[in-house]
């Protein structure tokens, strides 16, 4: 017979944590903790530096796939059954409404940290060589999570999903030529119905959310590739000349060879030193020093940003409700109809011209924002060396915080400017 | 093999990969494409003249359109969907004009643009008799705002 011990080993076959080996094996031998390094450097765990943003729209969108597939079990994307299921959920499924409210607020939470991730990886610059594209693969898990967020928002199926969808919908069938198709694709209809239900719910729960999957996996294998987090910027030095690097430099005809200037962000895996290539000195003794081991050091971290992310999230759903209105009326539009807040700034914009708004201005951005690896070359990424670029995106960001703002809190019936502390009564 | 068979092979290859590629692509695209709508249908009935009154118009919720009745001039059915983003607009009687909710564009009493971003004017459907004297409106049948029917 086979002793517990043997069966215990049987399962975890590292050494034990005790060892460095030990160490290592946690990271190497499993499959979740595999994509880490079996060392990371401190300075990577500098909160300023990340400010554990990428992990906690990570964390945010794995609430979400666990409380969806909750909501799964009370819900049926079929019109007006749907808003019946929503009531059920609110006040007659036991946990219903909490489940709902932190689907809610974790879908709002990830918009919200995908953008300023999305702001982190630009203001340290880290989407410079050899990022550049695992940036492009970032501005299309931007994409992603907006998408999810709008195909969810009609599923409750009442006046506020209804009219945020049919607003946002004929935005999009505002594209040249290809808008009229696009939307009829989408809605499977020529207005909101019901397979437009169906139809968002797929997207919603299947083909979105596996997309996402995919991509991350891809997102953080390439950050592993990648040499782990870039530097932060605190300790980049003014550029230097690349190293020279020498081979049989005790050799009489001493031969140097062509100088590949090593990036200090990355160190380099056994296969990319073996064949003619010069060989890179990345890792000084010193910084060497400067490495730790993924476990405890990191996981500790990432397991305080996973549980502060989940209590926080809890913490608002037990406090704020996800709101629920009267049954969808395709009759009645309410005053104002409003899209969903993140594309309020596209409505802003749609409320004086609609091509403007819905269809140039937001391809201008989505290509912009996937040609700043390419459009950037100045390689230093020291913030004082990228003034300009930095002043740029700022400004991006700034037009897109104000507009929205304007859009949540400053707009009235018949999208009138009413400063959010007038009540406008009589409004229908 | 030799290497000019492989190549025009490679090239045949190529050509049929990407011909299956874009063959499927298009499947998809036809299939995602509803073959039949399940939508009220674009032709309808909306009762007898007689049920309508002179003065402001009637507002038919399901249909989203307007009904205009006039002592002179006969009937007219005007679309209720704002040419904006599809918000439904409402008619107000004291200012005679369509006012949108959503983001406040005003349309005039024929339908035109006065204020706003909406970028076309209102549209206005056809309205004929049925055989059994019903009104039928026509939706597919766009007309010009001074159409109208006389009963
Ligand atoms: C579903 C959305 C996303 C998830 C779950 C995600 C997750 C992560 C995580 C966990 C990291 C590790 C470091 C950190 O916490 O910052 C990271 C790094 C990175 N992310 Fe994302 N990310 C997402 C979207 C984006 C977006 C929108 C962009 C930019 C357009 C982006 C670009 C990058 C880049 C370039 C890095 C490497 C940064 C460095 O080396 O310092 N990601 N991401
Ligand atoms: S939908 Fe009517 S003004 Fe925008």
């Amino acid at each position: 017979m086979t002793s517990l011990r043997d069966v215990w080993r049987s399962i975890v076959r590292r050494d034990p944590l005790s060892t460095d080996k030990g160490k290592s094996e946690l990271v190497f031998l499993n499959l979740w903790l595999h994509i880490h390094p079996a060392k990371v450097k401190r300075e990577n765990f500098k909160l300023k530096h990340t400010f554990y943003l990428g992990f906690i729209t990570f964390y945010l969108f794995l609430i979400l796939v666990t409380t969806g597939v909750a909501l799964m079990f009370y819900y049926r994307p079929d019109a007006p059954q749907s808003y019946q299921d929503m009531k059920d959920l609110q006040f007659v499924v036991y946990l219903g409404s909490f489940l709902r409210n932190m689907h809610r607020w974790s879908a709002h939470g990830m918009v919200i940290c995908v953008f300023l991730h999305m702001c982190r990886v630009f203001y340290t610059g880290s989407y410079k060589p050899p990022r550049q594209f695992n940036w492009v693969i970032g501005v299309f898990l931007f994409l992603l999570t907006l998408g999810l967020s709008f195909t969810g928002y009609l599923l409750p199926w009442d006046q506020l999903a209804f009219w945020a969808i049919t607003v946002g919908s004929n935005i999009g069938g505002y594209a040249p030529v290809v808008g009229a198709r696009l939307k009829e694709l989408l809605l499977g209809g020529h207005a909101v119905g019901e397979s437009a239900l169906l139809r968002f719910y797929v997207l919603h729960v299947a083909v979105l959310p596996s997309i996402v999957i995919l991509l991350t996996m891809v997102h953080f294998w390439r950050v592993r590739k990648d040499g782990g987090l870039s530097r932060p910027v605190w300790k980049l030095k003014p550029a230097a000349a690349g190293p020279l690097v020498r081979i049989g430099a005790s050799a009489p005809a001493e031969v140097a060879l062509r100088v590949m200037p090593a990036s200090q962000d990355k160190t380099y895996g056994l296969m990319e030193v073996v064949t003619g290539k010069p060989i890179f000195e990345t890792v000084t003794a010193e910084e060497e020093e400067d490495t730790v081991f993924s476990y405890p050091y990191a996981f500790f971290r990432e397991a305080i940003a996973l549980m502060a992310t989940v209590t926080s999230v809890m913490a608002v759903s037990l406090f704020w409700q996800a709101p629920l209105e009267e049954l969808a009326n395709p009759a009645k539009t309410p005053n104002p109809a409003k899209a969903p807040w993140y594309f309020l700034g596209l409505q802003e914009l749609v409320s004086h011209s609609a091509l403007l708004g819905g269809v140039v201005v937001p391809a201008l951005a989505v290509i912009g924002l996937l040609a700043i690896p390419y459009l950037d070359t100045n390689p230093s990424r020291r913030p004082a060396d990228r003034k300009w670029a930095i002043r740029a995106f700022t400004l991006f960001v700034v037009v897109n915080v104000v507009l929205i703002i304007i859009g949540t809190l400053f707009r009235g019936p018949g999208w009138a400017l009413v400063p959010p502390w007038v009540h406008v009564t009589g409004a229908e | 093999m030799k290497r000019r068979s492989f190549t025009s092979w490679g090239t045949a290859g190529l050509v049929a990969l990407c011909s299956a590629v874009g063959v499927s692509l298009g499947a998809v695209v036809r299939f995602l494409t509803p073959s039949v709508f399940y939508e009220p249908p674009q032709s309808f009935k909306i009762g007898n003249p007689a049920d309508f009154s002179f003065g402001p118009p009637t507002f038919l919720a399901e249909e989203k359109i307007f009904v205009f009745r006039d002592r002179e001039k006969g009937f007219a059915v005007a679309s209720a969907v704002c040419t904006h983003l599809g918000c439904t607009v409402g008619y107000f009687q004291d200012d005679q004009r369509f006012h949108c909710p959503c983001h406040g564009s005003v349309f005039a009493a024929d339908g035109a643009v006065e204020h706003g971003p909406a970028p076309r004017p209102l549209v206005w459907f056809e309205v004929t008799a049925a055989r059994d004297g019903q009104l039928k409106v026509d939706k597919d049948h766009v007309v010009p705002a001074t159409y109208r029917l006389m009963v």
